[in-house]
């Protein structure tokens, strides 16, 4: 074999030997590299979607309470970027948002991304854009900002770190705030740039997260907070809650607890019990406020009226144990109408409604517990979710027969609200119902939806139950009228206008037993037009560990002050204007 | 034998042509992205189709010197030989002074200074190194072999001093083991098909064998190459790993001309050394078959014009330029497909480039011109024997030296004919 054909032969097995080489990769193992290219080549990025807003009603008019804004972050390349130019224009643009040094910046010219400023503000980051700097990039991020400041605290809640809707509105409502985000697919670049080559690229625009339209009115609710907050100090209590309702819609005007935090600022609160909206989720014994459901379901069951009389003993007996009035002692003593005992809050008359109830003057039945069960818990719905859009917490109502020691004496004490464990909100609502003619409307903080600027309304509200009849509720007017004008510190209510209310004191548990030396007072209230349907129910709840505070003395002028507040602000005019 | 002037060998100028237009396809479509990624990554501000005019450029003006190559005379080009490797060599000791005194003129990139800057292009003294030392073996070879002298000092002295200071300046100072490993197939080829016994050659290869180990051992970064050849912990492993996904993504048909993601950045030096990558994306097995295909006749039509050659100094240039243009094909397809450790050679025609691709077509425009005086007959040369008996033996260099006084007429002969024409 001559020379040039050895490297002739040289030559085509080589050659044949990158072939097969070839085909090796290319055919045999297209699919293992295809795959390796598409780990490393197919961007998968999420679009995210924008949070809803959150507004409150401004008379009729929605107003943002919630806004997003876009915040920027400075990231510079040290390898490609000039020191002094950089800088100059960074530095002044940014202020006091830098968080790097200079020199430590461009200490190591090999780098190619670092941090230099965070939440730089639109104006600023426009600047620095405008300047075109090399090696200089902007990331903008959004951020919850609240032009209200701490106004609604409890209700709205707040956004975290990472995007969570935490507490309050933006917790409970977190699916429909947050929306929907995105999904892009494509093929991509070594820079991480999106790239048109490529059939099988995805882009799943995100869903924008709803606007939410809340029902309280801004006016009202920071009224309702100052008087909260001026109240706390002028009464020497540090924690008070109010809520608002309009009876004929189940509509939360306002909602607030003293003292609430600043959202913007969540992470500086100290106490987590801050973040705690009382008026839904802390359940609690509202005490006497609740003979308004006993005597309601008395009538309902036609075993008393306002004028029915019994012989109060200022103390009763039920099962050997002692029910007091809160007056111990000589007071009221002998035949009194249920009237009295709801204008002076005689335990011993609600214990006697209960025994009516069960067909007996002395004794307290199964009957009789099931009938107040039924209306306490199954009308009313005490110790049961009332379905507002929050966070609710459930309470507890002992069952009529539940196989504990001392039912009867249980339910002795839940005509006067103790031994049972309900929120505000569940009180509210029902009384709401007693006031405004038997109808149960679920509490609600939503009023709408604002869709491309359009406040878009939600549908009619509709009772979702009747608790008592037209009479009864109009009966329970009266007697709530007549407890309200029964004590001098009421204050006279303006001529015109037409307000019932009760009171509330109650022993307060601590570490599973009654404790003297503390008490939380509660007032819970309706008023309108003289004459005409009420137009509101304001609840409030004054407590402070260790204090002791009367329904009477704490809660009923808080009550005051807040009823003027509301006729002001929804504009309740006195009868014959 | 007496041979007249024929018509050149169209296959080996349709070839050149169609690869360097291939070429150019395919810096058209990667140029936006080249440009893209050094503008991104450098802050440069390359035009979308910066490199595709570059690239039309350089082909035209490898066009020219193809055209020039095949007009100039080839009797004036031998003896040029020694300017021409005097030329390459003095640049390559001018390049490494420079790089000495870190001259802007001297280009240099991870410590290597390969190149000279002349702003508007870069030129690698290594590529006219390599044209020079074609011409001068085979100016060398044919001289001694004519007096009878291949096995003397007076060829082995010259022989072994040009070549390894080449080597030297090539793999020591430059530090360019492609393009030192092309040099080493030029040498050993012209060796080979020099006639010369079969013991020198195997006994030179065996000095360049040890050479080689030394050069690699005594240099820690080649060492790593070869010791972490194949794994992932190579500093090359990310190169060699993106060039066999380009290739592999490309399966039978390829993306298509433009639609190659790994040129987005993913491939470095997508338009030089890596292009053969990106054609295999872009155009498949079917198309990387086809450019195999391409250079392998090509190569062998080279193989052939040597071997229909009747003179020894123009089959010898042939030769050379076979094994140059072998070194560059072989070395940078087997490095993209992971067959040897990466080698940083440019793909001759087809990677973006300027004196590689010109000295390449410069290097084929001759052997273009020289196949116009191909024989009716194959030259007769050496033959590889499956066994030699010792009579046969001690006949052969009296054969040699009758064949050589023959030739030598013939070639006197010729020489006046063609000077007649």
């Amino acid at each position: 074999m001559t020379r040039n054909k050895v490297l002739k032969f040289g030559v085509l097995t080589v050659m044949a030997v990158i072939v097969g080489r070839l085909f090796f990769i290319q055919i045999l193992q297209h699919e293992m590299w295809t795959e390796k290219a598409a780990a490393q080549q197919t961007l998968t990025n999420t679009l995210p979607a924008e949070r809803g807003e959150i507004y409150m009603m401004d008379g009729s008019e929605p107003t943002a309470v919630v806004l997003n804004a876009t915040v920027y972050t400075v990231i510079v390349d040290p390898m490609l970027a000039d020191q002094e130019a950089v800088a100059e224009v960074v530095g002044k643009a940014v202020g006091d948002k830098l968080v790097a040094e200079w020199d430590e910046v461009f200490a190591n010219r090999n780098l190619r991304y670092y941090v230099v400023a965070r939440g730089v503000e639109r104006a600023a980051a426009e600047q620095i854009a405008e300047a075109e700097l090399t090696g200089v990039w902007l990331q903008s991020d959004t951020e919850r900002v609240y032009p209200e400041g701490t106004l609604a605290s409890t209700v709205l809640g707040f956004v975290n770190a990472e995007g969570e809707g935490q507490y309050g509105v933006e917790g409970a409502l977190d699916g429909r705030l947050a929306g929907t985000d995105g999904l892009l697919k494509t093929v991509k670049d070594v820079n991480n740039i999106a790239l048109s080559i490529g059939d099988e690229n995805v882009r799943i625009p995100a869903e924008d997260g709803e606007n939410v339209v809340l029902t309280l009115d801004k006016n009202l609710q920071h009224r309702v907070e100052q008087i909260l907050a001026s109240e706390s100090e002028r009464l020497g209590f540090a924690n008070l809650s109010a809520v608002v309702l309009d009876p004929n819609t189940g509509e939360v005007l306002a909602m607030a607890d003293y003292p609430g935090y600043n959202p913007a600022n969540y992470g500086q609160v100290t106490d987590i019990s801050a973040y705690i909206n009382h008026v839904v989720e802390d359940p609690y014994e509202p005490a006497s406020v609740c003979k308004t459901f006993t005597f309601a379901t008395g009538m309902e069951y036609g075993v008393m009226d306002a004028n029915t009389t019994f012989n109060n003993e200022a103390v009763t007996y039920v099962d050997d144990w002692p029910i007091w009035n809160a007056e111990r002692g000589a007071f009221l003593l002998g035949q009194q109408t249920i009237q009295t005992a709801f204008n002076y809050s005689l335990n011993t008359g609600s214990t006697q409604v209960l025994r009516w109830l069960g067909g007996s003057e002395t004794e307290i039945t199964a009957q009789g517990r099931e009938r107040l069960y039924e209306y306490y818990h199954n009308r009313f719905g005490l110790g049961e979710y009332t379905g507002i859009e929050l966070y609710e917490a459930l309470g507890s109502v002992t069952e009529p027969n539940a196989e504990i020691y001392g039912i009867n004496s249980t339910y002795a004490n839940m005509t006067f609200g103790q031994n049972m464990q309900v929120t505000m909100i569940q009180v509210a609502a029902a009384f709401a119902s007693v006031v405004n003619g038997g109808h149960y409307y679920t509490p609600t903080v939503v009023a709408g939806t604002m869709e491309d600027g359009e406040f878009v309304e939600a549908a009619a509200r509709e009772p979702v139950r009747e608790t008592v009849s037209e009479e009864t509720s109009a009966k329970m007017r009266e007697m709530l009228y007549n407890t309200r004008k029964a004590w001098r510190n009421t204050g006279l209510d303006a001529a015109g206008y037409y307000v019932g209310g009760k009171t509330g004191t109650a022993q307060v548990i601590r570490d599973g037993a009654y404790v003297l030396d503390e008490t939380g007072a509660t007032y819970i209230g309706f008023g309108g037009t003289d004459g005409e349907m009420p137009e509101y129910v304001i609840m409030v709840r004054v407590w402070e560990d260790g204090k002791v505070a009367g329904g009477q003395e704490h809660a009923l002028p808080v009550f005051n002050a807040l009823k003027t507040a509301v006729q002001d602000e929804l504009k309740v005019r006195p009868a014959g204007m | 034998m007496l041979v007249r002037k024929h018509k050149s060998d169209r296959i080996i100028g349709v070839l050149t042509v169609v690869l360097l237009a291939i070429g150019l396809i395919v810096i058209y479509a990667i140029g936006p992205m080249r440009a893209n990624v050094m503008n991104a990554a450098y802050g440069t501000d390359y035009g979308e189709n910066y490199f595709f005019w570059r690239q039309l450029l350089n082909v035209s003006l490898a066009l020219v010197a193809f055209v020039a190559a095949f007009n100039f005379p080839y009797k004036i080009v031998r003896r040029l030989g020694k300017v021409a490797l005097g030329l390459g060599l003095g640049l390559c000791v001018l390049l490494g002074v420079l790089a000495l005194f870190g001259s802007a003129l001297a280009q240099c990139s991870l410590g290597a200074c390969r190149w000279f800057d002349l702003g508007f292009m870069s030129l690698q003294p290594a590529e006219i190194l390599k044209f020079g030392l074609v011409l001068y073996l085979a100016g060398l070879i044919t001289e001694r072999k004519q007096e009878g002298k291949l096995t003397s000092w007076d060829f082995w002295l010259p022989f072994a001093v040009v070549c390894s200071v080449s080597l030297f300046l090539v793999i020591v100072v430059q530090k360019d083991l492609g393009t030192g490993a092309g040099m080493i197939a030029i040498m050993l080829a012209m060796l080979f098909m020099s006639g010369v016994k079969m013991r020198y050659f195997v006994a030179t290869v065996g000095v360049i064998l040890a050479a080689g180990v030394i050069a690699i051992v005594a240099y820690p970064h080649r060492m790593e190459r070869i010791l972490t050849f194949g794994s992932a912990d190579s500093s090359d492993a990310y190169h060699i790993e993106n060039a066999l996904i380009a290739i592999g993504t490309g399966g039978m048909f390829g993306v298509g001309v433009g639609n190659s993601v790994q040129a987005t950045g993913y491939l470095p030096e997508s338009i030089n050394d890596s292009v053969f990558a990106v054609m295999g994306e872009t155009f498949g097995f079917v198309g990387l078959v086809a450019v195999v295909g391409c250079f392998t006749i090509l190569l062998l039509r080279l193989l052939r014009t040597a071997r229909f050659l009747p003179d020894d100094e123009e089959s010898l240039v042939v030769v050379g330029i076979f094994a140059w243009a072998t070194a560059h094909v072989v070395i940078n397809i087997a490095s993209m497909t992971g067959l040897i450790p990466l080698t940083g050679i440019t793909l001759p025609l087809l990677s973006y480039g300027g004196t590689s691709m010109l000295l390449m077509a410069a290097a084929l425009g001759l052997v273009l011109q020289l196949s116009c005086y191909t024989g009716r007959e194959p030259r007769k040369e050496a033959v590889i024997q499956a066994k030699t008996r010792r009579s046969q033996r001690a006949n052969w260099g009296q054969l040699e030296r009758q064949l050589a006084q023959r030739q030598r007429a013939e070639r006197a002969e010729r020489l006046t004919e063609r000077r007649e024409d």
